[in-house]
């Protein structure tokens, strides 16, 4: 409507002079991504490594059901090349809801559980983090194995308890380690995993955690 | 003659005593004991003219003396004699009895002492065996008395020979003239002698090494000494007693304390004094070579040299370092080694000592421990109770568990918790509040009903348990009453139905149609579903495969 008057407004512009009245402070609605990229599409895709080919076909519903329901993103498996394709619809609500959902998908690849990832989806300021044990400490063959048992625990234990007592989620996939949390606590979490990286025994990193995870319970 | 008689019979035991055999010794017989005193009795009155001072007249060997008390005064009556023997068998060993004859002229005195000498020898031998005898032999009384008899003929006759009227026993002539040559020799002692001196000491030191045992060399050297100026003597005699001093006379007893080692300096200095003679024989008290040295000083001479030695000692002690007992303070290394164990020390014990555990001791501690143990009383020490100054901190328990809740649902309970949509779940400290409160709540209760008048009923708590459909008696007592059949629920409570209940007797008969009438209903309309399904396949009610 207001469009349409403009375009009177100046389809006569040049022929009369005569004032037009004061006009109300054009309203606009909040622009679509759709329309903000000009009926555009964007696209996203995720690559699938092979190990996380399986567990993808078991949870492939509850990775397409909220994407596209919740978060009305177009979502498909590409699976000639492998990999997860997203795409914004055109009732996408938010922009960063492709990006949203990307990132839950990747996390899915990490090895990240459907529950923890959802997360994702949900919380806007959680983030995943990834570091590699050689960024910390140069290891090499026995100590290496030896480091990433130190992180693990036995039977997982210290990851657990890194993992509840700091409201994060750790995979440990052989070097590489990925964190999912806030930044704050992932901040924690991987001080703790650095140390024990570095040496310090379970005990030791427990008694952190403990002194930090009140300070973290506090503030909230 | 009592006495020859006694005599007779004394003698006559001794024969009897020698002639019996030794093993009767060894067994006790009344008849030898009588024999032996008898004999002793005999041998002490031979004796004792003899003895300067005798304890008793009569040795008293009666039958009740010991053995002891008789040789005790035997013991009394000999012992002096024993020194006056030595005396005079010394004499004898210096001046034979041919010799004091005086034969004149060196050569007849040497032949003559020569010859002698050998007699002397022998002499001197059997006086040392019946010396050595005597010594030995300390014990039986018998022998001894023998050998002192024997002896004491000897030197009877010699004694007699000589000075009889003025002897006794304070005074010997042949003591006397011993001294006096003695002194005058070595006062006048003139250096001409010393050959004739030396010759002498040759010959007769092959006789004296014989003569050892009991007589110092220096007697053996006075007696040559003597007998040399004896024989010399004659014309300078006069001259020599007529320079006699006081010194030379009574020299003094405070030089006899130097005498030897005065004595011993002149040895050293042998060659201005061949005196070995400078340290005397104990009975010879007299004067010395120091006197004749120091050149007859007098006794106030004298005195003076004693205070000034003694003021350069004490000079010469206060110049030298003090003795460290003398000195202030003493460490280890400032005196000699183990000195201060010599010494009498004296200091303050701060310390209390070490008490001494003896039996006593042990048994009252024991007492004591056994006293407590009865009462109980034992002292232990007692924490002091800390009161919680503020509540205790509530600390959260690492889960090492895998967390059952994704952390999705972690973020949302925490979002719905925090905007009231959810209540919060209890910590422990609430569920300890809870109990508290419970308990006070009972507590009040049960004041409230002693104190108030009111009755007010007990609070009803609703608590969810279980109940189990069992009679209240089976659970409260082990054995089962057959009597009682209560149930703890109640009848409702077991009772699964709705309505009325009527017993098939019970109907009537309107109610028998009425049940009839519904069965048929419900028959008929499970019937026309049942129809209805098996017809219509698609229809959605029915079981389908989707």
């Amino acid at each position: 409507m207001a469009a349409m008057k403009v375009e009177a407004g100046g389809a006569s512009f040049a022929a009369t002079a005569a004032p037009a009245p004061a006009a109300a402070r054009p309203q606009f609605e909040a622009l679509k991504p759709h329309e903000m990229s000009d009926g555009k599409v964007q696209f996203r895709k995720v690559a699938v490594p092979p190990h996380r080919y399986a567990p993808l076909k078991r949870n492939w519903m509850e990775i397409y059901t909220p994407v596209y329901e919740q978060m009305k993103i177009d979502i498909r498996m590409n699976l000639k090349a492998r990999r997860v394709e997203l795409k914004t619809r055109s009732d996408t609500p938010d922009v960063s809801n492709l990006q949203k959902c990307a990132d839950f998908v990747h996390a899915f690849m990490l090895g990240f559980d459907i529950a923890d990832a959802i997360a994702l989806l949900r919380l806007d300021d959680l983030y995943v983090d990834s570091f590699e044990i050689k960024d910390v400490k140069t290891l090499r063959g026995e100590h290496l194995s030896r480091a990433i048992g130190r992180l693990s625990g036995k039977g997982g234990k210290t990851k657990f308890a890194i993992e509840n007592s700091t409201r994060t989620r750790i995979v440990i996939a052989d070097t590489k380690i990925h964190i999912l949390g806030s930044f704050l606590n992932i901040k924690v979490a991987r001080d703790s995993l650095s140390s024990l990286i570095l040496g310090s025994p379970a005990a030791k990193v427990y008694s952190k955690l403990r002194a930090v995870t009140a300070r973290l319970a506090e503030k909230y | 003659m009592a006495a020859v008689e006694d005599e007779k019979r004394g003698e006559e035991a001794l024969e009897r005593l020698k002639a019996a055999d030794p093993p009767l010794y060894l067994s006790p017989s009344t008849e030898l004991s009588q024999v032996a005193r008898a004999a002793a009795r005999h041998l002490y009155s031979a004796l004792l003219p003899f003895c300067p001072k005798a304890p008793v007249d009569r040795l008293i060997a009666d039958d009740g003396f010991d053995a002891e008390q008789i040789w005790y005064q035997i013991d009394l009556l000999s012992r002096p004699l024993v020194s006056t023997l030595r005396r005079e068998v010394r004499r004898l060993e210096r001046e034979p009895p041919e010799v004091l004859l005086l034969a004149g002229g060196k050569a007849a005195a040497e032949a003559v002492k020569g010859g002698h000498g050998e007699e002397g020898e022998e002499e001197e031998e059997d006086d040392d065996g019946e010396e050595d005898e005597e010594e030995e032999d300390a014990v039986a009384a018998e022998e001894e008395e023998e050998d002192g008899r024997e002896e004491e003929e000897d030197e009877e006759e010699e004694g007699e020979g000589k000075g009889q009227g003025v002897e006794d026993r304070f005074l010997k002539i042949k003591e006397l003239e011993e001294y006096l040559e003695k002194n005058e020799e070595e006062e006048y002692w003139q250096p001409e002698r010393r050959k004739r001196k030396q010759k002498r000491d040759e010959e007769e030191e092959e006789g004296d090494e014989e003569e050892e045992e009991e007589e110092n060399e220096e007697d053996a050297d006075e007696a040559d000494l003597e007998l040399g100026d004896f024989d010399e003597d004659g014309d300078e005699e006069t001259d020599l007693y007529e320079n006699a001093r006081y010194e030379d006379f009574f020299g003094g007893k405070k030089k006899r304390g130097l005498n030897k080692k005065d004595g011993g300096r002149k040895r050293e200095d042998s060659d201005e004094d061949d005196l070995s003679g400078g340290s005397e024989d104990q009975k010879m008290d007299d004067e010395n070579i120091d006197t004749l040295n120091k050149n007859n000083l007098s006794t106030h001479e004298k005195e003076l040299q004693q205070i000034r030695s003694k003021i350069e000692q004490m000079e010469k002690a206060n110049l030298e370092p003090k003795s460290w007992t003398m000195q202030g303070e003493v460490t280890a290394a400032k005196r000699p080694m183990n000195s201060a164990l010599e010494v009498d020390l004296d200091f303050e014990h701060n310390v209390r000592p070490a008490p001494v555990i003896t039996e006593e001791v042990t048994a009252t501690l024991e007492d004591l421990i056994r006293k407590r143990i009865m009462e109980g009383h034992f002292d232990d020490v007692q924490r002091a109770p800390v009161l919680p100054s503020k509540a205790p901190k509530e600390y959260k328990e690492l889960d090492e568990n895998k967390s059952k809740k994704g952390l999705a649902e972690i973020y949302e309970e925490e979002y719905a918790q925090k905007t009231g949509l959810a209540p919060q779940p209890l910590s422990v400290s609430d569920e300890q509040k809870k109990e508290a409160s419970i308990l006070f709540k009972k507590l009040c209760l049960k004041l409230d009903a002693l104190s108030h008048f009111n009755f007010a009923p007990k609070p009803v708590i609703e608590d969810m348990s279980v109940q189990a459909n069992v009679p209240a008696l089976a659970m409260e007592e082990i054995a089962p009453l057959a009597v009682s059949d209560a149930a703890m629920l109640a009848p409702e409570e077991i009772f699964e139905g709705k309505g009325d209940i009527k017993e098939e007797v019970e109907l009537t008969q309107a109610d028998r149609k009425r049940r009839r009438a519904n069965k048929k209903r419900k028959f008929k309309a499970e019937m026309t579903k049942r129809a209805r399904q098996s017809v219509d396949p698609s229809h959605p009610s029915g079981k389908q495969d989707s």
